[in-house]
């Protein structure tokens, strides 16, 4: 066992930290969301254009084709840097992308691989339902073949970036007598397909980033079906498995910035009391100490989980136990943040603070609930029955 | 950067296991430590025999020419199989002993030591020791003890005149404890840096309770496969599919940081006290958290002394005051901060 990387490795981050340092957007990314999504396009453009867009893409399709160990530096560096969440383009580069990578016919490849890592496409996910989230497999929006096209009637929800995406990586059910795993189709939708209505949804943050998507027959080119007709369900999982990867490497770095960010906070606000200031609390101080200690432990884990798929190729089963303490300990964080601001957190607007905390309640049900994760880990991990 | 054990550390961990699997499973352990001297001495020859004292010591010292990484190693080993014995105070006197005549019979498996943590020098700064040192574990079988102060280590044979040693009750029927008072005894200063020899035994404790985390872990899940209520292995409902979910988890995060910490530490890292420290408080709340949820996990049969649940809950709260509490920990790492 070493810490070390290597001077390749090195080399590699010393590139990263001085293109980074170079090239960051000076201004704050917007929030409005058109604004924001022009905002993460350009900042692709120009990491495409420097040769740092799909860092984990195989070079033959326009990527970089790093290593584990130089995805997990640049994930370190792009974070350390403070560069931007590019949130409305995550579904093209580390969704659909890979995913027509892994399965996509040659035509397929050659119309959207590059749009997405030049950022100039948006592509959004159509797989819950209103009646499938958790129980994705029980999906219902139906697609019928007629001739060369499919003709999908149906809803799904929780899609974000609807309203500005593209194309849609869109799960449907072909085949309603397969048994349920069977009859399922990935496709690529057009969002600008007749028959599509968007309704964006207003969550508790006040925003309106996700949206429900109605299908009315809508009609999408066979063509565009990704693997073969009802097999969707194995090339949706590989694209899930691919998201409890390497996926949120970033986000974790982040996060341990954001505890170096409370520490400075605890420094310059009176604690719970007013009387001295939130460092001098004893309670504030050991959640601060307790925070860093699992931050540092999201990082030694992460650490031997990519040391471990380096080894074998192929992400190992507890990407889903670091999922699990990610989503909780972030909301941890978040609700010492809370508690640090006092009364001023409740004011509306909500302070930056405040916001983080509303929006980490997403963490433990996006992308597969905590119950979901915690089922997961006992029954692929510990071996437990269903 | 590499966190996964490769070939050597594998064969190292594999043969320690082995040993222990094969010499003092379990149902052994509670027969050594209910009859006297509470140890077993011809494992801790054999032992010595394969060179487990000093796996960190130059291989021109004596030792196997391994490090921090190959003794954290060992402990989780040990906390795993709740082995008992001094074997913290004998691998740190190991370092703390070099150069001196002692080394040479505590790296054969025939001395054994017992180490006194006294950070707060309530036993004396000086030349001198005086005082008592209450919960000293396995004091009574020691053949020395390793008094680790906060600026000096000193090193006294058992037999030293003015030293008793009187026995105390312990919690854990796996590992005694003693009292062992000083009335003025003359003790001259070890070569050993006592910050670094600290920050290697709170990596070996917690390494301990990283052992401990996951043999709870491991005995909870294979007994949720194979104990049925309602028709079924109760392993199938997630009230208990996630609660052991959650001690793997815990466990990982022990066993993770650990180990980082530890490398960290071989290494050489400036950060590496940092680590230790945190790893300390997150592998003592996994072994106390994930002790305690084994209890659960085993209903009536785990509130039994015949069950072995209680033995790695025990072991959890001992290590809790080994080497500094958490709470002591976490004050620790605020420090910085509220200097700023």
């Amino acid at each position: 066992m070493h810490l070390r990387f290597s001077p390749g490795e090195e080399a590699f981050r010393a590139e990263a930290r001085a293109w980074l340092e170079a090239n960051l957007p000076r201004a704050p990314r917007p929030t409005e969301l058109a604004a924001r999504a022009a905002y993460d396009q350009a900042w692709q453009r120009r990491m495409y254009d420097s040769g740092w867009a799909g860092i984990a893409w195989p070079r033959a399709h326009g990527g970089r084709g790093a290593t584990l160990m130089e995805q997990l530096v640049w994930c370190e560096e792009y974070a350390r840097a403070g560069a931007p969440d590019i949130s409305t383009l995550f579904v093209g580069l580390n969704h659909a992308g890979p995913t027509l990578v892994a399965c996509g016919t040659e035509e397929q490849k050659a119309a959207h691989l590059a749009p997405i890592l030049r950022g100039e496409v948006i592509w959004c996910q159509g797989f819950s339902e209103p009646n499938a989230g958790s129980d994705l497999a029980s999906l219902q929006t139906r697609a019928v073949v007629e001739g060369d096209v499919l003709v999908v009637s149906g809803q799904k929800v929780w899609t974000s970036f609807a309203h500005v995406a593209q194309f849609q990586e869109l799960l449907v059910r072909t085949d309603p007598e397969a048994p349920r795993h069977r009859g399922i189709t990935w496709v690529i939708c057009p969002m600008d397909a007749p028959g599509i209505e968007i309704r964006p949804i207003t969550t508790l943050t006040g925003e309106s980033d996700f949206c429900e998507v109605f299908y009315d027959h809508v009609k999408i080119p066979l063509r565009n079906v990704v693997g073969r007709l009802n097999d969707g369900w194995r090339v949706a999982m590989a694209t899930l498995s691919f998201e409890r990867g390497t996926a949120f490497l970033a986000e974790q770095v982040r996060l341990s910035r954001r505890v170096d960010e409370l520490v400075a906070l605890a420094q310059t606000t009176p604690g719970p009391r007013g009387r001295r200031r939130a460092i001098d609390d004893d309670e504030i101080a050991r959640r601060l100490a307790r925070a860093r200690a699992e931050v540092d432990a999201l990082r030694a884990m992460t650490y031997r989980s990519v040391s471990l798929a380096a080894r074998t190729g192929v992400p190992g089963a507890e990407a889903s136990m670091i999922r699990l303490f990610f989503s909780e300990l972030l909301q941890r964080i978040d609700l010492l943040a809370m508690d640090m601001q006092g009364a001023p957190a409740v004011d509306a607007p909500a302070s930056r603070w405040t916001e983080l905390y509303l929006a980490g309640l997403s963490q433990t049900i996006g992308g597969g609930t905590k119950d979901i994760q915690r089922n997961i880990i006992g029954e692929r991990v510990l071996g437990l029955p269903r | 950067m590499d966190l996964t054990l490769g070939p050597e550390e594998t064969a190292v961990r594999d043969a320690i296991r082995g040993v222990l699997a094969e010499r003092l499973p379990l149902a052994r352990v509670r027969a050594v430590a209910s009859a006297e001297p509470g140890i077993d001495e011809a494992l801790w020859r054999e032992a010595g025999g394969l060179g487990w004292f000093g796996l960190g010591l130059p291989e021109d010292a004596g030792g196997a020419g391994y490090g921090a990484a190959e003794e954290m190693l060992l402990f989780v080993e040990l906390g795993r199989g709740l082995t008992p014995g001094q074997w913290l105070g004998t691998v740190l006197g190991a370092h703390a002993l070099a150069g001196t005549p002692a080394l040479a019979p505590l790296l054969a498996g025939e001395l054994r030591v017992a180490l006194i943590d006294d950070p707060s020098d309530a036993l004396g700064d000086g030349a001198r020791l005086a005082g008592v040192a209450r919960g000293v574990a396995d004091a009574g079988a020691a053949g020395g003890f390793l008094v680790l102060g906060g600026g000096a280590a000193r090193y006294l044979p058992a037999t030293t005149h003015g030293l008793a040693v009187e026995g105390r009750p312990s919690i854990d029927p796996t590992r005694r404890l003693g009292d062992v008072r000083f009335s003025g005894i003359a003790a001259s200063p070890l070569a050993s840096d006592t910050a670094t020899l600290r920050t290697l035994a709170t990596l070996l404790a917690a390494a301990e309770a990283v052992g401990v985390a996951e043999r709870a872990l491991e005995d909870s899940v294979e007994y949720a496969k194979v104990r049925q209520q309602f028709g079924r292995p109760i392993g199938s409902f997630q009230a208990v599919k996630h609660r052991c979910a959650d001690m793997a988890v815990r466990a990982e995060v022990a066993r993770s940081l650990t180990t980082f910490a530890a490398v960290a530490l071989a290494e050489g890292e400036e950060t590496a006290p940092r680590h230790v420290a945190a790893a300390k408080v997150l592998a003592t709340d996994a072994a106390l958290a994930n002790a305690a949820d084994n209890v659960q996990n085993h209903g009536g049969m785990g509130f039994t002394w015949e069950a072995d649940a209680h033995l790695y809950l025990k072991r959890a709260w001992l290590l809790e005051h080994a080497l500094g509490t958490r709470t002591a920990h976490l004050d620790a790492l605020a420090v910085p901060w509220r200097a700023a």
